[in-house]
């Protein structure tokens, strides 16, 4: 089974830092495989008989020799990089699109993975308006895929039931972070990894549509709030009942 | 000169981090301290993640590995758990016995480690009279008219000798003597008959607890014969100063933690008003203990790569021993002393640190020893021809 997983590579959030106007700092946070993604990327190279490539489209930062690696070290056989700054701040429209194009250009797919949702924006959109295009079934919050004949069998946990679907392929799935620890690369796999191939394309070798569907007009951190110092004296006759209902309030 | 690690090592730390994230936390270091050992789990883990296979070479399942990256292992794995842990060990004795083993030898204790990720033997080196001064050593063996030997004497210091099924024990041939270098080593099954342990009860280190041995008559036959008769010594030494680097990268790695904690406590805790980092005191602390952790750091990886070049590091690794060993007990001592009062209790593992990596000044040759190696060689290197 051919297998593509899509992962995004993100400035690791550890590191990003606010100035004093509220703007965001990266210029510390090195670039790391967004952390749902290393679910999916472990999800699929568990799938029986899959032969996993990998794809990731971002602007030019993301092209790290390190991640590069880190990413052919946890199973995928080969990788798909399209790093160019017309997609730096992409909305989740013009990244699909560009996966679509590049997925067409890499080969012939059955199944394409997604993780949850990208560690920064957590817009969970991707991998469905990526089968959206494509036309082919798409599944979210994959908890189990198992490997059958032209199609596979997914288990979906919702909030009350575990629902189990058969999926004719080609398909799209997006795994739930709890699906499978990824592993942890060992020496040789992280060895084996500088040899593997990977073909770097540029927004104009995918010739995918770059329109924005939207604009991002400003990114600011939240004001801090003052404290409120409000004291309340558990001894003291109904401090507790005013305590509640201070609480209460602020939560509404 | 590039000072930066490879992604590959990068990387490798980065999955160092990861496997102690998943397998270890204070409150399981502290409960593996008290049951001297780790559980098996943990040892096969670490041999499934890959880690145990570095440094062994490739013809034995090894994964291919220079001394440095091993070194940035030892490193990783000592600052990650902050602590210290078998896993060196375990490697240094696989490697001697592929070294010095003989086919039955080597086929038996590998099946052994690929299936558990520890060694099956323990070391049995030093003595009671005999610990720096190896050549006092008494344990003799006397060959007989069958062809066995008779084994006699007493070992001390055999980390794990209460728990492995054999121990690699290093007696002279005949003569007690201290004259006599004529030492073999021998892969001893610890059932044998005459063979008895006492156990030992450390102040730090102690997920490795040690113990005495005594070797009364015990009959030993030919095929326990480890390497070449009266090579013994030799084979000993062989290995001596890449375990000295190994030591010190772990009590590094060690070291850093303490640091790690007490420099962010520094800024955190409040007295007189303000961070007790700004306090001169704490300052001129914080810039001693950054400087021996550097040093040792250079050092250590120079040292490493000298022998990564097929370098001599006969002074150099017993310099490395010597600096780093006291180095990193006194960050550790620095780092208690900044946490003051809840650094001298078990809430924080600064104690810990502390009391494992003062072990490291006697572990794999003394302080002393260092500065007699390095002495006799300073003195060669530096006079005028």
């Amino acid at each position: 089974m051919e297998v593509l997983v899509s992962l995004k590579i993100v400035p690791d959030d550890q590191d990003i830092q606010t100035t004093a106007d509220g703007k965001l700092d990266f210029s510390i946070a090195k670039p790391v495989i967004s952390s749902y993604d290393q679910n999916a990327i472990e999800a699929a190279a568990q799938i029986e008989g899959a032969n996993v490539s990998a794809i990731t489209v971002g602007p030019a930062s993301i092209n790290d020799t390190k991640q590069r690696k880190n990413i052919l070290a946890r199973g995928p056989k080969q990788l798909f990089m399209v790093a160019d700054d017309t997609f730096q701040d992409a909305d989740a429209n013009v990244t699909a699109k560009a996966i679509v194009a590049g997925a067409q250009k890499a080969g012939n797919f059955d199944l394409i993975v997604f993780g949850a949702g990208s560690a920064d924006t957590y817009a969970q959109q991707v991998g469905i308006q990526v089968g959206e295009l494509l036309g082919w079934p798409v599944v979210n919050g994959v908890s189990k895929i198992t490997a059958g004949e032209g199609s596979i069998t997914v288990e979906r946990t919702t909030e009350t039931e575990v629902q189990t679907i058969d999926v004719p392929l080609p398909a799209v799935v997006a795994v739930t972070s709890d699906i499978v620890e990824p592993r942890i690369p060992s020496m040789r796999d992280i060895l084996k990894a500088g040899k593997l191939p990977v073909t770097e394309w540029t927004a104009a070798d995918l010739g995918s549509d770059t329109t924005k569907a939207i604009d991002i007009i400003e990114t600011v951190a939240p004001a801090p709030a003052d404290r409120k110092r409000e004291v309340f004296d558990a001894s003291v006759d109904g401090d507790i009942d005013k305590f509640a209902a201070a609480l209460a309030e602020a939560l509404r | 000169m590039d000072f930066s690690l490879t992604d590959e090592q990068e990387l490798l730390v980065d999955s160092v981090n990861e496997f102690a994230d998943r397998y270890f936390d204070e409150e399981k270091i502290n409960a593996w301290y008290d049951q001297h050992g780790l559980p098996e789990s943990v040892s096969r883990a670490y041999l499934d993640a890959g880690f145990g296979y570095m440094g062994i070479p490739e013809e034995y399942g090894g994964v291919p590995c220079d001394k440095v990256t091993l070194g940035v292992l030892t490193e990783a794995v000592g600052h990650a758990t902050g602590a210290v842990m078998p896993f060196l060990n375990n490697t240094l004795a696989m490697v001697d016995m592929l070294d010095m083993g003989n086919e039955d030898q080597v086929k038996m204790c590998l099946d052994a480690y690929e299936h558990t990720g520890h060694p099956i033997f323990s070391l049995g080196f030093s003595e009671p009279a005999a610990g720096s001064d190896n050549a006092a050593m008494t344990s003799v063996t006397r060959e007989q008219a069958d062809g066995s030997f008779i084994l006699s004497g007493q070992k001390t210091w055999v980390t794990e000798g209460e728990k492995l099924p054999y121990c690699l024990i290093v007696a002279k041939e005949e003569d007690p003597d201290r004259k006599n270098r004529d030492m073999t080593m021998w892969l001893v099954p610890m059932n044998l008959d005459g063979i008895k342990t006492a156990p030992l009860v450390k102040i730090g280190q102690t997920i490795m607890p040690f113990c005495e041995l005594y070797l009364d008559n015990v009959k030993l036959t030919p095929d326990m014969l480890v390497g070449e008769r009266k090579a013994g010594f030799m084979n000993m030494m062989k290995n001596f100063e890449m375990e000295r680097a190994l030591i010190v990268a772990q009590g590094l790695g060690m070291a850093q933690a303490a640091m790690d904690d007490a420099a962010a406590y520094a800024t955190e805790r409040i007295t007189f008003g303000m961070p007790i980092a700004r306090q001169e005191m704490i300052m001129y602390h914080l810039t001693e203990m950054e400087a021996k952790l550097q040093n040792t750091r250079s050092l250590l990886y120079k040292v490493l790569w000298m022998m990564d070049q097929g370098k001599s590091t006969q002074m150099e690794s017993a310099l490395l021993k010597y600096y780093g060993a006291k180095a990193c007990t006194e960050v550790a001592s620095d780092a208690l002393q900044i946490y003051a009062g809840l650094g001298y209790t078990t809430e924080t593992r600064l104690g810990r640190i502390w009391k494992d990596l003062r072990g490291n000044q006697i572990a794999g040759g003394t302080d002393e020893i260092m500065v007699y190696i390095c002495g006799r060689q300073l003195a060669k290197r530096y006079a005028r021809k």
